[in-house]
């Protein structure tokens, strides 16, 4: 344990800082003027009622979208307009909402990917497949390996990913982030439409992977129980804007967080 | 019995041999449709451009002679004669010669990337498809400005005339340039097959075309990958247009063949490359057979449309092709 890991969330390092971003299409304004932060180590989770701009925020972050305004700064450099490929060169890596894997390749392939970026042999080594790229082919393989022990999936290692159900497909994809041996991890309802027994699961690698490998994480839950029990401080969106920013305890008794979620009209 | 029947293997060989040639400009179609969602309307015209380029090179033509010449008054033609004069060129200098085309095939795909792709980046797949075409007459264009619209001979040394060891053997006429075709084909699916299952860049090829976000997700540029592909259709291309020119000549009627890899596509389905390489071979097979023994019944010529109908066949009962992906949506 080190001096950061026992400081409380709120005053460690901050890891990537979102100042005043705003975004928009076309007319339609989807975050305005949002500013929070994220720090070393902790688990943030994002919340809000559908609609709220939550994986908007997400994907701000990993350079899908480019706000109209604001700044992002990552691990204290503030980043200019980035490629999406960029982010997780920079050490961001990401799972989607609507799982997106790459379904005609197996496990252990699709897990590979996500070490691309941490693989450096050119093509030409690559194409001959000897020397460096051969031996950097199996350093890399057996970390992939440590992946899968990790998150128990050895027995689907050669299944192609399209034909798994929907909980492990979820934590191939966990796996997939993983391997690029993130500083930020961003989840975006790594938890939709599981059942209870798998939420557990999904939960306790949350964890896991957040107090083993000390990797920040960034997640977007609708479960307000695990969001609870998981995160270290949570933001609330409603509409584009923050409405809450804290503890989870402070958050659950705040007048407009209870309000997003009970529906008071909004005049 | 016909299966006893010398002529009846004949005409089997140089079934398989002529869909070799299918294959290979199929397998340019797959290749470019895996990564990028595209139908690569211009494969047939990269063939040819690749196969003009080549013998420009090995002639020591000036590119663009003619219109230089119009506009400076100038009289340029070649840079050099070609080596070895009337006997062939020596080896290092065709050696030389692909080496330089197939620099021009990979500038060539960086220029499409840029140019052409990453603007329509996004698009749908029809505007990208048009874009093809467009490609398809710019790459026309530039070639017969280029390099001139005469036929020309494509002599890379390759050996030609029937096999007499097999004539020995079996009693049967198979041509030696077709059998090296068949030797390059296979070499070239094999390596380009363990390449795209063991290397890194094999699985970010794969991995883009199954999902473009996911793969940016995980670090993989999409214009990279794009012209990675591009320069290996146009390599692809380049061995096509080779193959095709040396039997034929290269001309401008090369960038018809295109329209044959689309029932080989049909058969194959567009997503797979050894369904690329069994379209070919089954349309190879089957128009030559169809030729010989029933073609004399109906008149003749069924080499023009065997393929397109076998194709349709195909479209009725199974559309996605005999190797490609069924699509099943949830609904």
């Amino acid at each position: 344990m080190t001096l950061v890991d026992t400081l409380p969330a709120g005053q460690r390092e901050v890891l990537l800082e979102v100042d005043n971003i705003s975004l928009s299409f076309g007319g339609v304004k989807a975050i305005s003027n949002i500013s929070f932060d994220i720090r070393v180590g902790e688990i943030r989770a994002i919340i809000g009622p559908n609609g709220a701009g939550k994986t908007s925020m997400l994907n701000v972050i990993n350079g899908f979208y480019h706000p109209q305004e604001g700044t992002i700064t990552f691990e204290g450099v503030p980043r200019k307009r980035m490629r999406p490929h960029h982010a997780a060169t920079h050490g961001i890596a990401r799972t989607f909402q609507n799982i997106a894997l790459f379904r005609g390749m197996s496990t252990l392939d699709n897990i590979m990917t996500g070490r691309g970026t941490l693989m450096k042999r050119n093509l030409l080594w690559q194409a001959l497949w000897t020397g460096p790229a051969e031996a950097e082919e199996i350093e890399h393989r057996e970390a992939v390996e440590k992946i899968i022990d990790f998150l128990e999936i050895q027995h689907i290692r050669k299944t192609p990913v399209g034909r798994l159900p929907y909980g492990l497909q979820k934590r191939v994809e966990l796996g997939r982030a993983l391997a690029a041996e993130p500083r930020l991890l961003l989840l975006d309802e790594p938890m939709a439409g599981m059942n209870r027994e798998e939420k557990e699961d999904m939960s306790r690698f949350i964890i896991d992977v957040n107090t083993q490998f000390g990797t920040t994480i960034a997640l977007i839950e609708h479960d307000m129980g695990v969001v609870m029990d998981l995160s270290d401080r949570v933001v609330v969106l409603d509409y584009g804007k923050k409405i809450g920013d804290g503890p989870p305890e402070e958050v659950r008794n705040n007048q407009d967080v209870i309000d997003a979620y009970l529906g008071v009209p909004h005049e | 019995m016909f299966l006893t029947d010398p002529f009846f293997w004949e005409v089997v060989i140089s079934g398989l041999l002529a869909g070799v040639m299918y294959s290979l400009v199929a397998l340019g179609f797959v290749l470019i449709f895996k990564a990028s969602g595209i139908f690569n309307f211009a494969q047939g015209v990269l063939a040819l451009f690749a196969a003009l380029t080549l013998v420009g090179f090995m002639d020591g033509q000036v590119p663009f002679a003619h219109v230089i010449n119009e506009a400076l008054g100038t009289n340029y033609h070649h840079w050099y004669e070609t080596p070895g004069g009337g006997d062939g060129a020596p080896i290092w200098f065709v050696a030389l010669s692909i080496a330089a085309t197939t620099a021009v095939m990979i500038l060539l795909a960086w220029l499409v990337v840029k140019v052409v792709l990453k603007p329509l980046v996004n698009q749908e797949g029809i505007i990208l498809f048009m874009a093809t075409i467009g490609l398809a007459f710019v790459l026309e264009g530039v070639g017969d400005l280029m390099w001139g619209a005469n036929i020309k001979v494509l002599d890379i040394g390759l050996p030609s005339g029937p096999s007499d060891w097999i004539i020995d053997q079996t009693g049967m006429f198979v041509n030696k340039l077709e059998i090296s075709a068949a030797v390059v084909a296979v070499i070239l699916v094999v390596s380009l097959t363990l390449f795209s299952q063991y290397t890194k860049m094999g699985r970010a090829l794969r991995a883009v075309a199954d999902d473009h976000q996911a793969a940016l997700s995980v670090g993989i540029s999409l214009e990279t990958i794009w012209w990675i592909v591009w320069s290996v259709a146009g390599i692809v291309a380049l061995v096509a247009g080779i193959m095709w020119g040396a039997s034929s000549g290269v001309q401008f009627s090369l960038s018809l063949i295109a329209l044959k890899a689309l029932p080989v596509l049909m058969l194959g389905g567009f997503t797979s490359i050894p369904g690329a390489i069994i379209g070919g071979l089954i349309i190879g097979v089957g128009e030559k057979l169809f030729e010989f023994y029933i073609g004399p019944m109906i008149g003749g010529a069924t080499e023009n449309w065997f393929a397109y109908v076998l194709a349709l066949g195909f479209l009725l009962f199974r559309p996605q092709g005999l190797f490609g992906e069924r699509i099943i949506e949830r609904i």
